[in-house]
């Protein structure tokens, strides 16, 4: 409990500490420094062999003590410099499959001193050996693991060095504000046509034989105005949409709602493969989804808005001020710890 | 604590690749422990240095992939049979030096076990205090410089571990290095100059076990010749006034009173004292014209080197009767101490109580028949004082010869030197001279020690080796006491006018098994220059670097302004210490800024943003200034004309052409312009004045 306050005060004195920004500059105000557990180590050798040098009115170990001492407290400002003056900026914050990690590339840039071994991180995933020599830049890319399909913004990145001698570590975060897109997991879906048909044609929909067969189902939302059965609204006040089974829907269409029973995330998976399966064959078409519809087209820019709406549907883009992760594997983790407890 | 517990708790070494740990890396790593065993070679067991070869070797080759590291068997076996090893040779002996050859045992096998970057710290961190160890054992100057070297080797080692593929690392290595550490420089020294000498915490382990070249407390016939083959130091004296002459210049060591067969030891052994703590202060201050001042190279034994009459100066010595001095701690490293030569004060002229004239008669009853007999002649015809004249007189007129190369003489030796071979060196003729004389019913006995002393460059200090080892006579003469009588002196004048060399120019014997001595090549003059010159330098590090002690400290403290004592030494420290992070602090705090002056533009904009975010806009990535000032316009109509303005300069700053000083203008104006925005912002903030009321109607 009392770690849990602990980690909440020292999470939003951080939040304010580093403001969110897809851009930081690393100054003495953010810049985090530490000895390492080795540094530790040293601490304590460095206590020994003073200890030997008075035992044994040892001069020369008085003089190793100290050199070695000093150069440790020379190796902080070195450290702490190596960080300090950097500017690390989210370039673009990638898009990927759910499960599989996301691409985000950024770009170090030096100032005055140059950066030396900086480390990028988030959570698992490490991006070592970055070097960049003063007044130059280098962009990097940083997969970083999504758990679930939709925004995938991880609430810190953690820059970090150790040069020269990894007794020290200078660490800092960069809060990304934008994020990046995990598309749904594609998952060979059944081949289903779908139910939108083309030009909207009231007409059609009377001649469709078969009509004994419709499911009938309460409406929600997401459902298309056209497939509601108003006849029966205007006489019972409920509005009920049928299912036709024996619907023929134009194959232009990939349909959200072609899969009846199907779990939702299931669903997005469905249709991410259909997608990728069109983009393949070359084909036209479009996307519907409840409340969004991508109008048919072909090329991989309109794949790209598909999968993208596919990601992102019926998700709310993670807001400024939220110091939650989105998305990663952490954050879902996170959230299952805090259920068991 | 975690994070040191993560540390200790090495995850999955076993499974981690070999190639963890960079080539460069390992190459210094090696190199470093190459570095620090040298000094240490003479004194580890040759299997240890051979078996730490073969691992660190295997390791070596396990990097470039020729052949694999072994298993977790293999391994847990070489190490036991290494411990059991190690076990066998110190046998239980808990010492310094049995301990120093654990280290690298350690070491050794820590090769084998070198797989990720966690093995690497921890051999850096065993590396690091061997070079303390070696410090201990060896503190001469170009030592000190290999061992300081191998710490640069290691701080290379790890830089490189940490920057792997960093190019040309290891020359920005060096560079990094040495500049970190030319600037803590001034803090080192001041520390070193000022950090307080505190007395040892507790007593220590002895440093012993170890074969050093020297003399030692027995003396059969053909024991000092052997140490006439080592030109090593063994002491270096610097007189207050000036040195007596050469043939006066004997160090008294030993007293051996007791022959037991062939072989002359002490009757009494030395009393044993528990090792104090280490105390090397030698004195301090100038030296008065009969004092004089003796840096000795470590022996491990207890006893100090002296002329005839001195006195204990220095309290790290004291009298042990007999004229002799002794440590209150084995000399396990460099030692000074502080000797004056007072003639009036050691009485000679005191009875020799029965007992002792005992003890100084005493002889292995039949053998050297004819000695006895040559004795009991000269007994006969002369007083004890003509009876030592007479047989210097033999030595001297008959054909005796001093030599480095004498005939075995397995039976009844003094006879055989006496009568027969005539041919010895000064440990044989001070025995049998002894022999004689105790035959002939004076009490009497051997001195060893050493003889002469040449001097050091500048002519600063006298500088004793182990060839200048020698053994002499001391007869009890009723009225005059105890009198030095030194068969080799009428033997071989030269040896003792001179010193070893001239006595063996002729036979040409001097130094002949020892050809990396400098000394041997005496013809060689600058070879003899440079070693003189080296020998000074390594004496002044000895003096003013490795000597610096408690006492030293205090007097050189004493000498500066204001009473600085212990207390003071301390607050001087902990202020240095504060002193010197406030400087670096501050240093990187005015780089940090200068930094920033320089670009007075873009902190102008830092702050514009600051003073959008107060005023409840949130600045939002990728904004343009114009559209921030829209918005901080809606938000607040007081600024809003303002705020364009700012954002147009900005832009026009950003987009137009740059000019040569339109940067500092912009700044300036920029600058203005949000002073101005701050101005009307807290204006907009105050309640709108109200109509005006009369205060009265």
């Amino acid at each position: 409990m009392i770690k849990q306050t602990f980690k909440r005060r020292w999470n939003s004195w951080i939040g304010r500490r580093i403001p969110r920004a897809d851009t930081q500059v690393f100054s003495q105000k953010n810049i985090f420094i530490l000895p390492t557990g080795a540094g530790v180590v040293f601490g304590i050798l460095l206590l020994i062999m003073l200890i030997t040098g008075i035992n044994y009115q040892n001069s020369l170990i008085y003089l190793l003590t100290f050199a070695l001492g000093a150069l440790f407290v020379g190796a902080m400002h070195q450290t702490h410099r190596n960080l300090s003056g950097l500017t690390l900026a989210l370039v673009q914050a990638g898009e990927g499959e759910a499960g599989d990690d996301v691409p985000f590339r950024f770009r170090v840039s030096a100032g005055k001193d140059s950066g030396l071994a900086i480390l990028l991180a988030v959570e698992d995933s490490k991006l070592e050996g970055v070097h960049v020599p003063s007044e130059q830049s280098r962009e990097v890319v940083l997969p970083i693991p999504s758990a679930h399909r939709g925004y995938l913004r991880p609430d810190r990145i953690r820059i970090e060095t150790r040069f020269p001698f990894g007794l020290l570590k200078a660490w800092s975060w960069l809060r990304p504000t934008s994020a990046g897109v995990a598309y749904p997991r594609p998952i060979p879906a059944p081949e289903v046509l779908s139910q939108v048909e083309d030009g909207s044609d009231a007409k059609k929909e009377a001649k469709v034989a078969g009509q004994e067969n419709a499911d009938l189902r309460p409406w929600r939302e997401g459902d298309m105005s056209q497939r509601v059965m108003w006849k029966r609204f205007a006489r019972s006040g409920q509005m009920v949409v049928a299912d036709w089974e024996g619907e023929q829907g134009s194959p232009h269409w990939l349909d959200f709602n072609a899969f009846p029973g199907v779990d939702t995330e299931l669903r997005l998976s469905y249709l991410a493969w259909l997608v990728a399966d069109r983009l393949q064959q070359g084909a036209r078409f479009g996307l519907n989804l409840p409340g969004e519809a991508i109008e048919p087209d072909t090329g991989p820019v309109h794949g790209e808005r598909c999968l993208k709406a596919l990601a992102v549907w019926g998700e709310q883009p993670p807001r400024e001020q939220d110091a939650l992760a989105f998305g990663t594997r952490k954050a879902v983790d996170g959230a299952a710890a805090d259920r068991v407890a | 604590m975690s994070r040191l517990a993560d540390f200790f708790s090495g995850r999955s070494t076993s499974d981690t690749p070999v190639n963890t740990i960079p080539r460069g890396a390992l190459v210094w790593l090696i190199g470093s422990f190459v570095l620090l065993l040298l000094p240490q070679l003479n004194r580890l067991p040759w299997w240890l240095v051979a078996a730490c070869a073969v691992l660190a070797g295997w390791r070596w080759l396990a990097q470039s992939g020729r052949i694999r590291l072994p298993g977790r068997w293999l391994r847990t076996g070489i190490m036991l049979v290494l411990i059991a090893v190690y076990i066998g040779t110190v046998q239980g002996r808990f010492t310094v030096d049995t301990a120093a050859s654990f280290f690298v045992l350690a070491v050794g096998l820590k090769w084998l076990e070198t797989r990720s970057a966690r093995d690497f710290y921890v051999l850096f961190f065993i590396l690091v205090y061997l070079s303390a160890v070696n410090f201990l054992f060896q503190q001469d100057i170009l030592w000190a410089i290999l061992t300081f070297a191998a710490i640069g080797c290691l701080l290379i080692g790890l830089q490189i571990l940490n920057a792997p593929d960093l190019p040309d690392s290891m020359k920005s290595g060096w560079k990094r290095l040495g500049l970190l550490l030319v600037k803590t420089l001034p803090v080192v020294v001041l520390l070193f100059v000022f950090f307080p000498r505190m007395a040892p915490l507790w007593s220590v382990p002895l440093v012993s076990g170890e074969a050093r070249s020297g003399i030692s407390d027995t003396m059969r016939p053909g024991d000092i010749s052997n140490l006439a083959q080592s030109s090593e130091r063994a002491f270096r004296v610097t007189f207050g006034g000036a040195p007596p002459a050469y043939r006066d210049r004997y160090w008294r060591g030993l007293i051996l009173d007791y022959l037991d067969g062939e072989t002359w030891r002490q009757r009494d052994a030395e009393s044993y004292q528990r090792p104090g703590r280490v105390a090397l202060d030698g004195g301090v201050g100038a030296l008065a014209s009969n004092q004089y001042d003796v840096l000795m190279e470590p022996t491990d034994q207890r006893w100090a080197f002296s002329l005839e009459n001195s006195m204990a100066v220095s309290d790290n010595v004291f009298d042990a009767g007999e004229d002799l001095f002794r440590f209150r701690r084995p000399a396990d490293s460099a030692v000074r101490y502080r000797l004056a030569v007072e003639p009036g004060q050691v009485q000679n002229n005191q009875e020799l109580s029965p007992a002792m004239r005992q003890r100084y008669l005493q002889l292995p009853s039949d053998s050297n028949p004819r000695a006895r007999e040559l004795a009991d002649e000269l007994a006969a015809a002369y007083a004890p004082d003509q009876v030592v004249n007479e047989l210097m007189t033999r030595f001297r007129e008959q054909e005796y010869f001093y030599t480095l190369r004498p005939p075995a003489m397995p039976r009844d030796g003094i006879d055989a030197l006496l009568f027969e071979e005539r041919r010895g060196f000064c440990a044989h003729y001070a025995g049998a001279a002894t022999f004689v004389f105790r035959a002939a019913g004076i009490p009497s006995r051997v001195v060893i020690g050493y003889q002469g002393g040449d001097a050091g460059a500048g002519d600063e200090y006298l500088i004793v080796r182990q060839y200048d080892a020698h053994a002499w006579v001391e007869v009890w003469l009723e009225g005059r006491g105890w009198v030095r009588v030194d068969p080799t002196a009428a033997i071989a004048p030269s040896r003792i006018e001179f010193g070893l060399r001239e006595a063996m120019a002729e036979e040409g014997s001097f130094l002949e098994n020892n050809f990396t001595s400098p000394q041997r090549y005496g013809d060689l003059a600058m070879l003899q220059w440079a070693s003189l010159q080296l020998d000074r330098i390594n004496y002044h590090w000895q003096r003013w670097v490795v000597g610096y002690q408690g006492q030293s400290q205090m007097n050189l403290m004493s000498r500066l302004p204001g009473g600085i004592g212990m207390r003071e030494l301390g607050y001087i420290t902990a202020g240095l210490v504060g002193f010197a992070l406030l400087v670096a602090g501050l240093v990187s705090a005015l780089s940090m800024r200068r930094g920033a002056r320089q670009d007075g533009f873009r902190r102008v904009v830092s702050g514009w943003h600051r003073l959008c975010e107060q005023a409840g806009v949130p600045v939002r990535s990728g904004e343009t200034p114009g559209a921030l000032a829209e918005r901080l316009a809606q938000a607040r109509p007081a600024v809003s004309e303002t705020a364009r303005i700012f954002a147009r300069t900005v832009n026009s700053h950003y987009y137009n052409a740059p000019s040569v000083n339109n940067e500092g203008e912009d700044a300036r104006r920029l600058r203005r312009l949000l002073k101005t925005m701050k101005r009307q912002l807290k204006r907009g903030d105050e309640p709108e004045p109200g109509p005006r009321t009369p205060l009265h109607d």
